[in-house]
Protein backbone atom coordinates (compact mmCIF):
# COMPACT_ATOMS: atom_id res chain seq x y z
CA UNK A 1 0.00 0.00 0.00
CA UNK A 2 2.61 2.53 1.09
CA UNK A 3 4.85 1.31 -1.66
CA UNK A 4 2.30 1.99 -4.35
CA UNK A 5 1.64 5.43 -2.89
CA UNK A 6 5.27 6.46 -3.06
CA UNK A 7 5.49 4.96 -6.51
CA UNK A 8 2.65 7.07 -7.77
CA UNK A 9 4.05 10.16 -6.08
CA UNK A 10 7.40 9.61 -7.64
CA UNK A 11 5.79 8.98 -11.01
CA UNK A 12 3.88 12.23 -11.01
CA UNK A 13 6.51 14.44 -12.74
CA UNK A 14 6.74 11.93 -15.56
CA UNK A 15 2.96 11.83 -15.75
CA UNK A 16 2.91 15.60 -16.18
CA UNK A 17 5.44 15.35 -18.95
CA UNK A 18 3.35 12.60 -20.50
CA UNK A 19 0.26 14.77 -20.58
CA UNK A 20 2.36 17.58 -22.00
CA UNK A 21 3.71 15.29 -24.66
CA UNK A 22 0.22 14.10 -25.44
CA UNK A 23 -0.93 17.71 -25.77
CA UNK A 24 1.96 18.43 -28.11
CA UNK A 25 1.14 15.31 -30.13
CA UNK A 26 -2.49 16.34 -30.34
CA UNK A 27 -1.39 19.76 -31.56
CA UNK A 28 0.72 18.11 -34.26
CA UNK A 29 -2.25 15.99 -35.29
CA UNK A 30 -4.46 19.08 -35.63
CA UNK A 31 -1.80 20.68 -37.84
CA UNK A 32 -1.49 17.55 -40.00
CA UNK A 33 -5.25 17.09 -40.35
CA UNK A 34 -5.83 20.73 -41.21
CA UNK A 35 -3.03 20.63 -43.76
CA UNK A 36 -4.34 17.43 -45.39
CA UNK A 37 -7.92 18.70 -45.50
CA UNK A 38 -6.73 21.94 -47.06
CA UNK A 39 -4.73 20.08 -49.71
CA UNK A 40 -7.88 18.08 -50.50
CA UNK A 41 -9.91 21.27 -50.85
CA UNK A 42 -7.36 23.35 -52.81
CA UNK A 43 -8.63 22.27 -56.24
CA UNK A 44 -12.20 23.24 -55.34
CA UNK A 45 -11.06 26.51 -53.81
CA UNK A 46 -9.01 27.40 -56.87
CA UNK A 47 -11.97 26.61 -59.10
CA UNK A 48 -14.15 29.00 -57.09
CA UNK A 49 -11.48 31.70 -56.95
CA UNK A 50 -10.83 31.59 -60.70
CA UNK A 51 -14.54 31.63 -61.52
CA UNK A 52 -14.97 35.06 -59.93
CA UNK A 53 -12.02 36.74 -61.68
CA UNK A 54 -12.12 38.79 -64.85
CA UNK A 55 -10.27 36.83 -67.54
CA UNK A 56 -7.22 39.13 -67.55
CA UNK A 57 -6.65 38.61 -63.79
CA UNK A 58 -6.58 34.84 -64.28
CA UNK A 59 -3.11 35.07 -65.80
CA UNK A 60 -1.57 37.12 -62.98
CA UNK A 61 1.73 35.94 -61.61
CA UNK A 62 1.97 35.31 -58.71
CA UNK A 63 -1.61 33.98 -58.63
CA UNK A 64 -3.97 35.56 -56.10
CA UNK A 65 -6.34 33.46 -54.01
CA UNK A 66 -8.68 36.33 -53.24
CA UNK A 67 -9.62 38.00 -56.54
CA UNK A 68 -8.65 41.65 -56.80
CA UNK A 69 -11.81 42.39 -58.70
CA UNK A 70 -14.82 40.14 -58.14
CA UNK A 71 -17.05 39.67 -61.15
CA UNK A 72 -20.17 37.60 -61.77
CA UNK A 73 -19.79 38.04 -65.50
CA UNK A 74 -18.42 34.50 -65.96
CA UNK A 75 -21.55 33.05 -64.40
CA UNK A 76 -23.90 35.33 -66.26
CA UNK A 77 -22.30 34.22 -69.52
CA UNK A 78 -23.25 30.59 -68.77
CA UNK A 79 -26.95 31.23 -68.39
CA UNK A 80 -28.16 30.31 -71.81
CA UNK A 81 -30.74 27.98 -73.22
CA UNK A 82 -28.30 25.17 -74.05
CA UNK A 83 -26.92 24.81 -70.54
CA UNK A 84 -30.46 25.04 -69.17
CA UNK A 85 -31.58 22.17 -71.41
CA UNK A 86 -28.58 20.02 -70.51
CA UNK A 87 -29.10 20.60 -66.79
CA UNK A 88 -32.80 19.79 -67.02
CA UNK A 89 -32.02 16.59 -68.96
CA UNK A 90 -29.50 15.53 -66.35
CA UNK A 91 -31.95 16.27 -63.54
CA UNK A 92 -34.78 14.29 -65.13
CA UNK A 93 -32.57 11.29 -65.90
CA UNK A 94 -30.88 11.29 -62.48
CA UNK A 95 -34.16 11.55 -60.55
CA UNK A 96 -35.84 8.82 -62.61
CA UNK A 97 -32.82 6.51 -62.37
CA UNK A 98 -32.59 7.11 -58.60
CA UNK A 99 -36.28 6.27 -58.15
CA UNK A 100 -36.23 3.20 -60.41
CA UNK A 101 -32.99 1.73 -59.10
CA UNK A 102 -33.90 2.32 -55.47
CA UNK A 103 -37.46 1.04 -55.70
CA UNK A 104 -36.69 -2.09 -57.70
CA UNK A 105 -33.57 -2.55 -55.59
CA UNK A 106 -35.64 -2.42 -52.40
CA UNK A 107 -38.07 -5.08 -53.67
CA UNK A 108 -35.26 -7.41 -54.70
CA UNK A 109 -33.29 -6.81 -51.53
CA UNK A 110 -36.34 -7.50 -49.38
CA UNK A 111 -37.01 -10.72 -51.27
CA UNK A 112 -33.44 -11.94 -50.81
CA UNK A 113 -33.44 -10.91 -47.16
CA UNK A 114 -36.78 -12.43 -46.11
CA UNK A 115 -37.20 -15.50 -48.32
CA UNK A 116 -34.95 -18.43 -47.59
CA UNK A 117 -33.94 -19.95 -50.90
CA UNK A 118 -30.84 -21.42 -52.39
CA UNK A 119 -30.38 -18.81 -55.08
CA UNK A 120 -30.08 -15.92 -52.61
CA UNK A 121 -26.32 -15.99 -51.97
CA UNK A 122 -25.65 -16.76 -55.64
CA UNK A 123 -27.74 -13.74 -56.65
CA UNK A 124 -25.81 -11.48 -54.26
CA UNK A 125 -22.53 -12.75 -55.67
CA UNK A 126 -23.78 -12.04 -59.19
CA UNK A 127 -24.85 -8.52 -58.25
CA UNK A 128 -21.51 -7.70 -56.62
CA UNK A 129 -19.64 -9.23 -59.54
CA UNK A 130 -21.67 -7.24 -62.04
CA UNK A 131 -19.99 -4.07 -60.74
CA UNK A 132 -16.94 -5.31 -62.63
CA UNK A 133 -18.84 -5.83 -65.92
CA UNK A 134 -17.06 -3.52 -68.38
CA UNK A 135 -19.51 -0.74 -69.21
CA UNK A 136 -18.40 -0.41 -72.87
CA UNK A 137 -18.95 -4.16 -73.31
CA UNK A 138 -22.48 -3.91 -71.92
CA UNK A 139 -23.14 -0.86 -74.09
CA UNK A 140 -22.52 -2.81 -77.29
CA UNK A 141 -25.50 -5.07 -76.72
CA UNK A 142 -27.60 -2.33 -75.12
CA UNK A 143 -27.08 -0.24 -78.24
CA UNK A 144 -28.55 -3.00 -80.41
CA UNK A 145 -31.37 -3.53 -77.92
CA UNK A 146 -32.27 0.17 -77.77
CA UNK A 147 -32.20 0.45 -81.56
CA UNK A 148 -34.69 -2.41 -81.78
CA UNK A 149 -36.93 -0.96 -79.08
CA UNK A 150 -36.73 2.52 -80.65
CA UNK A 151 -35.31 3.96 -77.44
CA UNK A 152 -32.25 5.70 -78.90
CA UNK A 153 -32.18 9.42 -78.15
CA UNK A 154 -34.79 9.19 -75.37
CA UNK A 155 -34.55 9.72 -71.63
CA UNK A 156 -35.60 6.08 -71.21
CA UNK A 157 -32.36 4.80 -72.74
CA UNK A 158 -30.32 6.83 -70.25
CA UNK A 159 -32.51 5.98 -67.26
CA UNK A 160 -32.33 2.25 -68.06
CA UNK A 161 -28.58 2.40 -68.65
CA UNK A 162 -27.93 4.24 -65.39
CA UNK A 163 -30.24 1.87 -63.53
CA UNK A 164 -28.32 -1.11 -64.90
CA UNK A 165 -24.98 0.11 -63.57
CA UNK A 166 -26.31 1.21 -60.16
CA UNK A 167 -28.91 -1.38 -59.19
CA UNK A 168 -26.33 -3.85 -57.84
CA UNK A 169 -25.19 -1.27 -55.29
CA UNK A 170 -28.78 -0.36 -54.41
CA UNK A 171 -29.62 -4.02 -53.79
CA UNK A 172 -26.48 -4.58 -51.74
CA UNK A 173 -27.08 -1.48 -49.59
CA UNK A 174 -30.72 -2.25 -48.94
CA UNK A 175 -30.21 -5.96 -48.32
CA UNK A 176 -27.67 -5.18 -45.61
CA UNK A 177 -30.17 -2.79 -44.08
CA UNK A 178 -33.08 -5.25 -44.18
CA UNK A 179 -30.90 -7.98 -42.68
CA UNK A 180 -30.34 -5.78 -39.64
CA UNK A 181 -33.95 -4.71 -39.26
CA UNK A 182 -35.65 -6.61 -36.40
CA UNK A 183 -38.34 -8.87 -37.82
CA UNK A 184 -40.68 -8.82 -34.82
CA UNK A 185 -42.63 -5.81 -36.06
CA UNK A 186 -43.24 -7.39 -39.45
CA UNK A 187 -44.17 -10.71 -37.93
CA UNK A 188 -46.61 -9.05 -35.53
CA UNK A 189 -48.30 -7.19 -38.36
CA UNK A 190 -48.46 -10.35 -40.42
CA UNK A 191 -50.02 -12.31 -37.55
CA UNK A 192 -52.56 -9.50 -37.18
CA UNK A 193 -53.68 -10.24 -40.72
CA UNK A 194 -51.78 -7.78 -42.92
CA UNK A 195 -50.75 -9.21 -46.29
CA UNK A 196 -47.00 -9.47 -46.96
CA UNK A 197 -47.34 -6.72 -49.56
CA UNK A 198 -48.95 -4.38 -47.02
CA UNK A 199 -46.28 -5.21 -44.46
CA UNK A 200 -43.60 -4.35 -47.03
CA UNK A 201 -45.14 -1.10 -48.25
CA UNK A 202 -46.52 0.34 -45.01
CA UNK A 203 -44.12 -0.99 -42.39
CA UNK A 204 -40.79 -1.97 -43.92
CA UNK A 205 -40.30 0.82 -46.47
CA UNK A 206 -40.95 3.65 -43.99
CA UNK A 207 -38.45 2.10 -41.58
CA UNK A 208 -35.89 1.82 -44.36
CA UNK A 209 -35.86 5.54 -45.15
CA UNK A 210 -32.15 6.14 -44.40
CA UNK A 211 -31.12 3.23 -46.62
CA UNK A 212 -33.53 4.26 -49.37
CA UNK A 213 -32.13 7.81 -49.22
CA UNK A 214 -28.55 6.51 -49.32
CA UNK A 215 -29.34 4.41 -52.38
CA UNK A 216 -31.13 7.27 -54.14
CA UNK A 217 -28.26 9.69 -53.47
CA UNK A 218 -25.73 7.18 -54.74
CA UNK A 219 -27.66 6.59 -57.97
CA UNK A 220 -28.21 10.33 -58.46
CA UNK A 221 -24.49 11.04 -58.12
CA UNK A 222 -23.51 8.24 -60.52
CA UNK A 223 -26.10 9.34 -63.05
CA UNK A 224 -25.00 12.98 -62.84
CA UNK A 225 -21.45 11.82 -63.62
CA UNK A 226 -22.10 9.34 -66.35
CA UNK A 227 -20.56 10.23 -69.71
CA UNK A 228 -20.55 7.26 -72.10
CA UNK A 229 -24.29 6.49 -72.23
CA UNK A 230 -24.93 10.18 -72.73
CA UNK A 231 -22.46 10.38 -75.62
CA UNK A 232 -23.70 7.24 -77.35
CA UNK A 233 -27.42 6.85 -76.70
CA UNK A 234 -28.43 10.45 -77.39
CA UNK A 235 -27.86 12.35 -80.59
CA UNK A 236 -29.50 15.75 -80.17
CA UNK A 237 -28.89 18.56 -77.70
CA UNK A 238 -32.43 18.46 -76.34
CA UNK A 239 -31.80 14.94 -74.98
CA UNK A 240 -28.15 15.20 -73.90
CA UNK A 241 -27.21 15.14 -70.23
CA UNK A 242 -24.56 17.53 -68.85
CA UNK A 243 -21.28 15.56 -69.13
CA UNK A 244 -21.89 14.56 -72.74
CA UNK A 245 -23.23 17.98 -73.70
CA UNK A 246 -20.29 19.80 -72.14
CA UNK A 247 -17.80 17.47 -73.84
CA UNK A 248 -19.40 17.92 -77.25
CA UNK A 249 -20.52 21.53 -77.18
CA UNK A 250 -18.77 23.69 -74.60
CA UNK A 251 -15.16 22.54 -74.47
CA UNK A 252 -14.67 23.32 -78.14
CA UNK A 253 -15.84 26.91 -77.70
CA UNK A 254 -13.84 28.07 -74.70
CA UNK A 255 -10.23 28.18 -75.97
CA UNK A 256 -8.43 29.54 -72.93
CA UNK A 257 -11.36 31.37 -71.33
CA UNK A 258 -10.47 29.71 -68.04
CA UNK A 259 -12.55 31.92 -65.78
CA UNK A 260 -15.70 31.07 -67.75
CA UNK A 261 -14.81 27.38 -67.75
CA UNK A 262 -14.41 27.43 -63.98
CA UNK A 263 -17.79 29.14 -63.65
CA UNK A 264 -19.31 26.38 -65.77
CA UNK A 265 -17.58 23.76 -63.62
CA UNK A 266 -18.98 25.35 -60.46
CA UNK A 267 -22.50 25.40 -61.90
CA UNK A 268 -22.29 21.72 -62.83
CA UNK A 269 -20.99 20.79 -59.35
CA UNK A 270 -23.48 22.79 -57.32
CA UNK A 271 -26.51 20.44 -57.53
CA UNK A 272 -24.62 17.35 -56.31
CA UNK A 273 -22.52 19.27 -53.79
CA UNK A 274 -25.60 20.87 -52.25
CA UNK A 275 -27.58 17.61 -52.26
CA UNK A 276 -24.70 15.80 -50.62
CA UNK A 277 -24.07 18.59 -48.14
CA UNK A 278 -27.57 18.22 -46.73
CA UNK A 279 -27.84 14.43 -46.93
CA UNK A 280 -24.28 13.37 -46.10
CA UNK A 281 -25.23 12.20 -42.60
CA UNK A 282 -28.22 10.22 -43.84
CA UNK A 283 -26.08 8.74 -46.57
CA UNK A 284 -23.39 7.66 -44.10
CA UNK A 285 -25.98 6.17 -41.78
CA UNK A 286 -27.50 4.16 -44.63
CA UNK A 287 -24.15 2.98 -45.94
CA UNK A 288 -22.41 2.11 -42.69
CA UNK A 289 -25.44 0.20 -41.36
CA UNK A 290 -24.41 -2.64 -43.61
CA UNK A 291 -20.77 -1.96 -44.41
CA UNK A 292 -19.34 -2.38 -40.93
CA UNK A 293 -21.07 -5.68 -40.48
CA UNK A 294 -19.39 -6.73 -43.73
CA UNK B 1 -39.29 -15.48 -42.60
CA UNK B 2 -41.52 -16.14 -45.60
CA UNK B 3 -41.46 -19.38 -47.54
CA UNK B 4 -41.82 -19.52 -51.28
CA UNK B 5 -44.42 -22.28 -51.02
CA UNK B 6 -46.79 -20.21 -48.91
CA UNK B 7 -46.29 -16.89 -50.69
CA UNK B 8 -45.42 -17.70 -54.29
CA UNK B 9 -47.07 -14.60 -55.76
CA UNK B 10 -45.45 -12.21 -53.30
CA UNK B 11 -42.11 -13.85 -54.05
CA UNK B 12 -42.59 -13.50 -57.78
CA UNK B 13 -43.81 -9.93 -57.67
CA UNK B 14 -40.80 -8.88 -55.56
CA UNK B 15 -38.37 -10.34 -58.07
CA UNK B 16 -40.18 -9.70 -61.36
CA UNK B 17 -39.00 -6.11 -61.96
CA UNK B 18 -35.39 -6.92 -61.13
CA UNK B 19 -35.50 -10.05 -63.27
CA UNK B 20 -36.67 -7.90 -66.15
CA UNK B 21 -34.14 -5.09 -65.57
CA UNK B 22 -31.10 -7.10 -64.55
CA UNK B 23 -31.80 -9.82 -67.08
CA UNK B 24 -32.28 -7.40 -69.95
CA UNK B 25 -29.73 -4.75 -69.03
CA UNK B 26 -26.88 -6.73 -67.42
CA UNK B 27 -27.12 -10.48 -67.97
CA UNK B 28 -28.16 -10.45 -71.64
CA UNK B 29 -25.63 -7.74 -72.61
CA UNK B 30 -22.73 -9.51 -70.93
CA UNK B 31 -23.55 -12.94 -72.41
CA UNK B 32 -24.28 -11.48 -75.82
CA UNK B 33 -21.13 -9.34 -75.55
CA UNK B 34 -18.97 -12.39 -74.93
CA UNK B 35 -20.60 -14.11 -77.90
CA UNK B 36 -19.99 -11.07 -80.14
CA UNK B 37 -16.28 -11.22 -79.30
CA UNK B 38 -16.10 -14.36 -81.47
CA UNK B 39 -17.76 -12.64 -84.43
CA UNK B 40 -17.03 -9.78 -86.78
CA UNK B 41 -20.17 -7.90 -85.73
CA UNK B 42 -20.40 -4.28 -86.80
CA UNK B 43 -23.32 -1.97 -87.55
CA UNK B 44 -21.47 -1.06 -90.75
CA UNK B 45 -21.67 -4.65 -92.02
CA UNK B 46 -24.91 -6.22 -93.23
CA UNK B 47 -24.10 -9.73 -91.94
CA UNK B 48 -22.29 -11.10 -88.90
CA UNK B 49 -19.97 -14.08 -89.22
CA UNK B 50 -18.35 -16.29 -86.65
CA UNK B 51 -14.58 -15.66 -86.66
CA UNK B 52 -13.44 -17.82 -83.76
CA UNK B 53 -10.53 -16.32 -81.86
CA UNK B 54 -9.74 -13.91 -84.68
CA UNK B 55 -10.44 -10.76 -82.66
CA UNK B 56 -8.31 -11.97 -79.77
CA UNK B 57 -5.41 -12.88 -82.07
CA UNK B 58 -5.66 -9.45 -83.68
CA UNK B 59 -5.65 -7.73 -80.27
CA UNK B 60 -2.66 -9.59 -78.91
CA UNK B 61 -0.64 -9.05 -82.06
CA UNK B 62 -1.31 -5.33 -81.87
CA UNK B 63 1.50 -3.59 -79.95
CA UNK B 64 -0.86 -0.68 -79.26
CA UNK B 65 -3.09 -2.98 -77.22
CA UNK B 66 -0.16 -4.00 -75.03
CA UNK B 67 0.63 -0.32 -74.46
CA UNK B 68 -2.99 0.20 -73.46
CA UNK B 69 -2.79 -2.68 -70.98
CA UNK B 70 0.45 -1.27 -69.55
CA UNK B 71 -1.06 2.20 -69.13
CA UNK B 72 -4.19 0.76 -67.53
CA UNK B 73 -2.35 -1.36 -64.99
CA UNK B 74 0.04 1.48 -64.16
CA UNK B 75 -2.58 4.21 -63.75
CA UNK B 76 -5.08 2.04 -61.86
CA UNK B 77 -2.63 0.39 -59.49
CA UNK B 78 -0.75 3.57 -58.57
CA UNK B 79 -4.04 5.44 -58.07
CA UNK B 80 -5.38 2.63 -55.88
CA UNK B 81 -2.25 2.59 -53.73
CA UNK B 82 -2.26 6.39 -53.38
CA UNK B 83 -5.91 6.70 -52.42
CA UNK B 84 -5.79 3.76 -50.03
CA UNK B 85 -2.70 4.93 -48.17
CA UNK B 86 -3.84 8.56 -48.00
CA UNK B 87 -7.41 7.66 -47.05
CA UNK B 88 -6.12 5.38 -44.31
CA UNK B 89 -3.76 8.06 -42.96
CA UNK B 90 -6.54 10.66 -42.83
CA UNK B 91 -8.84 8.17 -41.08
CA UNK B 92 -6.17 7.28 -38.50
CA UNK B 93 -5.48 10.95 -37.82
CA UNK B 94 -9.17 11.68 -37.43
CA UNK B 95 -9.61 8.78 -35.01
CA UNK B 96 -6.71 9.80 -32.76
CA UNK B 97 -8.85 11.65 -30.23
CA UNK B 98 -9.10 15.08 -31.83
CA UNK B 99 -12.27 17.14 -31.91
CA UNK B 100 -14.29 18.34 -34.91
CA UNK B 101 -14.01 14.87 -36.50
CA UNK B 102 -17.45 15.28 -38.05
CA UNK B 103 -16.48 18.61 -39.59
CA UNK B 104 -13.20 17.37 -41.10
CA UNK B 105 -14.83 14.19 -42.38
CA UNK B 106 -17.68 16.13 -43.97
CA UNK B 107 -15.26 18.57 -45.63
CA UNK B 108 -13.22 15.77 -47.21
CA UNK B 109 -16.25 13.63 -48.07
CA UNK B 110 -17.71 16.44 -50.21
CA UNK B 111 -14.88 15.81 -52.69
CA UNK B 112 -16.36 12.36 -53.34
CA UNK B 113 -19.26 13.88 -55.32
CA UNK B 114 -17.36 16.40 -57.46
CA UNK B 115 -18.44 15.35 -60.97
CA UNK B 116 -15.77 13.75 -63.17
CA UNK B 117 -16.47 16.17 -65.99
CA UNK B 118 -15.71 19.02 -63.58
CA UNK B 119 -12.46 17.33 -62.56
CA UNK B 120 -11.53 17.01 -66.23
CA UNK B 121 -12.02 20.76 -66.78
CA UNK B 122 -10.45 21.74 -63.47
CA UNK B 123 -7.38 19.52 -63.86
CA UNK B 124 -6.73 21.09 -67.26
CA UNK B 125 -6.50 24.44 -65.48
CA UNK B 126 -4.52 23.28 -62.42
CA UNK B 127 -1.96 21.54 -64.62
CA UNK B 128 -1.87 24.20 -67.33
CA UNK B 129 1.78 24.54 -68.33
CA UNK B 130 1.94 28.35 -68.36
CA UNK B 131 -0.62 29.57 -65.82
CA UNK B 132 -1.36 26.42 -63.82
CA UNK B 133 -1.17 26.67 -60.05
CA UNK B 134 0.70 23.35 -59.81
CA UNK B 135 3.58 24.61 -61.90
CA UNK B 136 3.53 27.89 -60.02
CA UNK B 137 3.79 26.03 -56.71
CA UNK B 138 6.62 23.81 -57.97
CA UNK B 139 8.51 26.88 -59.23
CA UNK B 140 8.03 28.76 -55.97
CA UNK B 141 9.52 25.95 -53.89
CA UNK B 142 12.32 25.63 -56.44
CA UNK B 143 11.64 22.08 -57.61
CA UNK B 144 11.41 23.06 -61.25
CA UNK B 145 12.34 26.01 -63.36
CA UNK B 146 10.22 27.17 -66.23
CA UNK B 147 7.28 24.99 -67.19
CA UNK B 148 6.37 21.37 -66.85
CA UNK B 149 4.19 20.44 -69.82
CA UNK B 150 2.02 18.10 -67.74
CA UNK B 151 -0.48 17.35 -70.47
CA UNK B 152 1.93 17.19 -73.38
CA UNK B 153 4.68 14.84 -72.20
CA UNK B 154 4.24 11.10 -72.23
CA UNK B 155 5.92 10.63 -68.83
CA UNK B 156 3.84 13.33 -67.12
CA UNK B 157 0.32 12.92 -68.49
CA UNK B 158 -0.39 9.58 -66.72
CA UNK B 159 0.44 11.30 -63.43
CA UNK B 160 -2.16 13.98 -64.07
CA UNK B 161 -4.73 11.18 -64.44
CA UNK B 162 -3.40 9.41 -61.34
CA UNK B 163 -3.66 12.58 -59.24
CA UNK B 164 -7.25 13.06 -60.38
CA UNK B 165 -8.23 9.45 -59.59
CA UNK B 166 -6.50 9.38 -56.20
CA UNK B 167 -7.88 12.76 -55.15
CA UNK B 168 -11.41 11.78 -55.97
CA UNK B 169 -11.17 8.37 -54.21
CA UNK B 170 -9.45 9.37 -50.95
CA UNK B 171 -12.75 10.35 -49.26
CA UNK B 172 -14.31 6.94 -49.93
CA UNK B 173 -11.43 5.01 -48.35
CA UNK B 174 -11.32 7.52 -45.49
CA UNK B 175 -15.02 7.14 -44.68
CA UNK B 176 -14.91 3.33 -44.79
CA UNK B 177 -11.71 3.13 -42.71
CA UNK B 178 -12.99 5.67 -40.20
CA UNK B 179 -16.27 3.81 -39.73
CA UNK B 180 -14.30 0.60 -39.14
CA UNK B 181 -11.93 2.35 -36.72
CA UNK B 182 -14.81 3.78 -34.73
CA UNK B 183 -16.21 0.27 -34.46
CA UNK B 184 -13.09 -1.02 -32.67
CA UNK B 185 -13.74 -1.06 -28.90
CA UNK B 186 -11.63 1.59 -27.14
CA UNK B 187 -10.77 -0.92 -24.37
CA UNK B 188 -8.52 -2.89 -26.70
CA UNK B 189 -6.36 0.16 -27.39
CA UNK B 190 -6.36 1.30 -23.77
CA UNK B 191 -5.29 -2.12 -22.56
CA UNK B 192 -2.38 -2.12 -25.00
CA UNK B 193 -1.42 1.40 -23.96
CA UNK B 194 -1.34 0.44 -20.29
CA UNK B 195 0.88 -2.49 -21.22
CA UNK B 196 3.28 0.06 -22.63
CA UNK B 197 2.66 -0.29 -26.35
CA UNK B 198 3.51 2.94 -28.18
CA UNK B 199 1.31 4.30 -30.97
CA UNK B 200 3.17 2.66 -33.81
CA UNK B 201 3.21 -0.68 -32.05
CA UNK B 202 -0.53 -0.48 -31.49
CA UNK B 203 -0.96 0.53 -35.12
CA UNK B 204 1.05 -2.42 -36.38
CA UNK B 205 -0.26 -5.13 -34.08
CA UNK B 206 -3.84 -4.07 -33.37
CA UNK B 207 -5.31 -1.44 -35.69
CA UNK B 208 -3.95 -2.49 -39.06
CA UNK B 209 -4.77 -6.20 -38.65
CA UNK B 210 -8.30 -5.28 -37.57
CA UNK B 211 -8.71 -2.90 -40.51
CA UNK B 212 -7.06 -5.10 -43.10
CA UNK B 213 -10.09 -6.80 -44.62
CA UNK B 214 -12.33 -3.77 -44.84
CA UNK B 215 -9.62 -1.45 -46.21
CA UNK B 216 -8.36 -4.01 -48.71
CA UNK B 217 -11.95 -4.59 -49.89
CA UNK B 218 -12.42 -0.84 -50.32
CA UNK B 219 -9.16 -0.76 -52.32
CA UNK B 220 -10.41 -3.55 -54.61
CA UNK B 221 -13.70 -1.71 -55.17
CA UNK B 222 -11.77 1.44 -56.07
CA UNK B 223 -9.46 -0.47 -58.44
CA UNK B 224 -12.50 -1.88 -60.26
CA UNK B 225 -14.01 1.62 -60.39
CA UNK B 226 -10.78 3.07 -61.84
CA UNK B 227 -10.85 0.43 -64.59
CA UNK B 228 -14.36 1.62 -65.53
CA UNK B 229 -13.47 5.32 -65.36
CA UNK B 230 -13.24 7.02 -68.71
CA UNK B 231 -14.11 10.73 -68.40
CA UNK B 232 -10.61 12.05 -67.64
CA UNK B 233 -8.80 10.17 -70.42
CA UNK B 234 -11.60 10.89 -72.88
CA UNK B 235 -12.15 14.59 -72.17
CA UNK B 236 -8.90 15.89 -70.69
CA UNK B 237 -6.10 13.98 -72.40
CA UNK B 238 -7.99 12.25 -75.21
CA UNK B 239 -5.80 9.23 -74.60
CA UNK B 240 -2.70 11.23 -75.49
CA UNK B 241 -0.07 12.46 -75.73
CA UNK B 242 0.93 9.68 -78.16
CA UNK B 243 -1.35 7.20 -76.44
CA UNK B 244 0.23 7.67 -73.00
CA UNK B 245 -3.13 7.83 -71.22
CA UNK B 246 -5.01 5.48 -73.54
CA UNK B 247 -6.55 3.04 -71.07
CA UNK B 248 -8.60 -0.10 -71.59
CA UNK B 249 -11.96 1.59 -70.98
CA UNK B 250 -11.24 4.29 -73.56
CA UNK B 251 -9.79 1.80 -76.03
CA UNK B 252 -12.84 -0.48 -75.77
CA UNK B 253 -15.30 2.40 -76.05
CA UNK B 254 -13.56 3.86 -79.08
CA UNK B 255 -13.28 0.48 -80.81
CA UNK B 256 -17.04 0.06 -80.37
CA UNK B 257 -18.45 3.51 -80.97
CA UNK B 258 -15.85 5.41 -82.99
CA UNK B 259 -14.67 2.60 -85.24
CA UNK B 260 -17.93 0.63 -84.91
CA UNK B 261 -15.96 -2.62 -84.67
CA UNK B 262 -18.24 -4.37 -82.19
CA UNK B 263 -16.42 -7.70 -82.50
CA UNK B 264 -13.02 -6.29 -81.60
CA UNK B 265 -14.44 -4.10 -78.81
CA UNK B 266 -16.30 -7.10 -77.39
CA UNK B 267 -13.04 -9.08 -77.38
CA UNK B 268 -11.26 -6.26 -75.50
CA UNK B 269 -14.18 -6.04 -73.07
CA UNK B 270 -14.27 -9.80 -72.53
CA UNK B 271 -10.54 -9.83 -71.90
CA UNK B 272 -11.05 -7.02 -69.36
CA UNK B 273 -13.80 -9.02 -67.62
CA UNK B 274 -11.70 -12.20 -67.43
CA UNK B 275 -8.74 -10.19 -66.17
CA UNK B 276 -10.80 -8.67 -63.35
CA UNK B 277 -12.26 -12.05 -62.32
CA UNK B 278 -8.84 -13.71 -62.16
CA UNK B 279 -7.31 -10.72 -60.40
CA UNK B 280 -10.11 -10.57 -57.81
CA UNK B 281 -9.75 -14.30 -57.18
CA UNK B 282 -6.02 -14.03 -56.48
CA UNK B 283 -6.49 -10.81 -54.50
CA UNK B 284 -9.12 -12.48 -52.35
CA UNK B 285 -6.61 -15.16 -51.35
CA UNK B 286 -3.57 -12.95 -50.88
CA UNK B 287 -4.87 -9.69 -49.43
CA UNK B 288 -7.79 -10.76 -47.29
CA UNK B 289 -7.43 -12.43 -43.94
CA UNK B 290 -9.65 -15.45 -43.44
CA UNK B 291 -11.61 -15.23 -40.23
CA UNK B 292 -11.26 -18.41 -38.25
Amino acid sequence: MTQSLTMSRRASPSRISRTLRRRANLGMIYVCVTALVMVMLIPVGWMLSTSFKPLKDVFQIPPRWIPEVITFQNYAAQFNEVLGTLTLNSLIVAVCAAALSTFVGAMTAYGISRFRFRGGPVLMLFFMGSLAFPVPLIMISLYGLFVKLGLLNTYAALVLGHTAITIPVSIWLLKNFFDQLPREVEEAAYVDGATPLKVFVFIVLPMARPALAASAIFVFVVSWNELLFGLTFTSTTDMRPLPAGITLIFLQEFEGAWSEMMALAVIVSVPVLVLFFFFQKTFLRGVTAGAVKG
Amino acid sequence: MYSIKRHPYFFMSLFAPALFLVGGLLLYPIVNGIWLSFTNASPLRPTTDFVGLGNYVYLFEDPQFWDVLGNTVFICSVSTIFCTVLGLIVALLLDSGIRFVGFFRAAVFQVWVVPWIVIAILWGWLFNDEWGIVNHFLRSIGVVEGQMAWLFETELAPWVVIFAYSWRAVPFVMVIALAALQGIPKEIQEAAEIDGAGYFNRLRHILLPLLQNIVMTAALLEAVRFLQEVTIPLVLTQGGPIGATNVLSLFTYKAAFTEWDFGLAAAAGTFWLVFVIIFAGIYNRVALRKSA
